[in-house]
């Protein structure tokens, strides 16, 4: 189980966060951020696998993926 | 740094002491960054009460001989039409960015490139031109603007940055170390006092009897001339037996880089011309790539403009496709890949 979330008054919606996510469940909000901008945001937080794709992708580090180590 | 930050130290370094403008997304943080820094340098910075004001107090400064600027974005750069074609009429050495967002109208504050014909074709009235530079990495926005402000020295004329909201608000590194010697040339055609010459020196755009006009419009046309000879620049990419040949300019150019690593990487021999300027287009570098490329494929984030100059430039000897985004929307590089694809094994590569 992963948790994320979004900063996102620092999100400028350039949708790269979108484009890479394996799950196709982050898309970007109707509401508009401090900027301006549309931010992204996620829809289905349940079906985040936590692979960290889309924080690695951010250029604006908005987005933290918070997830349980593996312990062998 | 952000892309709208680096053009503001460029043109500092530049020897730019000049700047009015007003706020608009996403060229905003340019205003803010030249607010604060003019002043540390001697230089002046006005927030004008709109962009028609704006341009032409740059026509001002201008005509005294300085070095001066403004920027905008899309609705912005509408409104200063005006003042450009008199800044070229009156042959005035002056730097515009236009930071273009979607439009058309007042459209919204994502990344476009819609504002190709505007600022290559002449959004203003009369028979003149533009220099239009496009830079594709902040970098570039950086050195691009000494460059700018030299070319509009150099021919008189003024030079459009054409960039859009992404490389506006991206953030790269600078390396602001490089060799950035700045020589201002005199301008004795300034009106700037009777200082250094006799007579009286008139900055004019206005010729009332059709003959002295035309005149004018000659020597014009004659520098436009010397520009399209010496001045277009472009970048070629991969283009050692490309068949398919990419165009695209800053954003737009960037992500076709991408796309060409993963075309080649499946076989499929694509290439990548840049033009650095848009106008002068650079011709030049399709008449080369015409003979060995088989089709070309323009990426633009527009309904398609540059591709009419790609078709000029090709004359003919290869079809030219395009692919576009429209309204602020970006062409993610899967998705010009598929494209690519489909161009290729459809048939379009003969």
């Amino acid at each position: 189980m992963a948790r994320i979330t979004f900063r996102q008054d620092r999100c400028k919606g350039c949708r790269l966060c979108s484009a890479v996510c394996p799950r196709g469940i982050i898309v970007m909000s109707d509401e508009i951020n401090e900027m301006g901008y549309h931010p992204a945001i996620i829809k289905a937080k349940e079906k985040c696998t936590g692979c960290t794709l889309c924080a690695i992708v951010c250029p604006d580090l908005v987005i933290e993926v918070e997830r349980e180590e593996k312990v062998v | 740094m952000k892309g709208n930050e680096a053009i503001g130290e460029g043109a500092v370094r530049a020897g730019c002491r000049y700047f009015f403008g007003y706020p608009i997304t996403p060229q905003s943080e340019l205003t803010h960054y030249l607010a604060k820094r003019l002043p540390e340098v001697g230089g002046l910075y006005l927030q004008a009460e709109s962009e028609v004001a704006s341009i032409n107090m740059v026509y001002g400064a201008a005509g005294v001989g300085a070095r001066v600027m403004t920027s905008s974005s899309g609705p912005g750069i509408s409104l200063m039409q005006e003042g450009l074609s008199y800044l070229a009429g009156a042959e005035l050495p002056s730097v515009i960015v236009n930071m273009m967002r979607g439009g058309p109208g007042l459209g919204n504050i994502a990344p476009s490139q819609s504002d190709y014909f505007q600022a290559t074709k002449g959004g203003g009235h009369g028979d003149y031109r533009l220099i239009a530079l496009a830079p594709n990495s902040v970098q570039e926005l950086f050195n691009m603007m000494k460059k700018a402000f030299e070319l509009a020295d150099k021919y008189r004329n003024p030079v459009i940055l054409l960039t859009d909201g992404i490389m506006g608000q991206m953030m790269e590194p600078v390396d602001l170390e490089e060799e950035f010697e700045v020589e201002i040339p005199q301008k004795p055609w300034a009106a700037s006092g009777k200082i250094d010459h006799e007579g009286k020196n008139v900055i004019n755009s206005c010729f009332v009897i059709p003959e002295e006009m035309e005149k004018v419009n000659i020597r014009l046309q004659k520098k436009y001339f010397e520009i399209e000879q010496n001045e277009p620049v472009y970048e070629g990419y991969s283009l050692e037996g490309a068949e398919l040949i990419l165009v695209a300019f800053g954003t737009a150019s960037r992500i076709c880089r991408a796309v060409v690593e993963k075309a080649r990487a499946q076989g499929i021999p694509a290439g990548l011309i840049r033009p650095v300027t848009l106008w002068p287009f650079p011709s030049g570098g399709f008449e080369k790539a015409a003979v060995q490329a088989k089709c070309f494929l323009t990426v633009e984030m527009n309904a398609g403009q540059m591709v009419e100059d790609v078709r000029l430039a090709v004359n003919g000897k290869a079809p030219v496709h395009h692919y576009g985004r429209l309204g602020g929307m970006v062409p993610a590089a899967g998705d010009v890949l598929e494209e690519v694809k489909r161009l290729y094994y459809g048939g379009a590569v003969r």
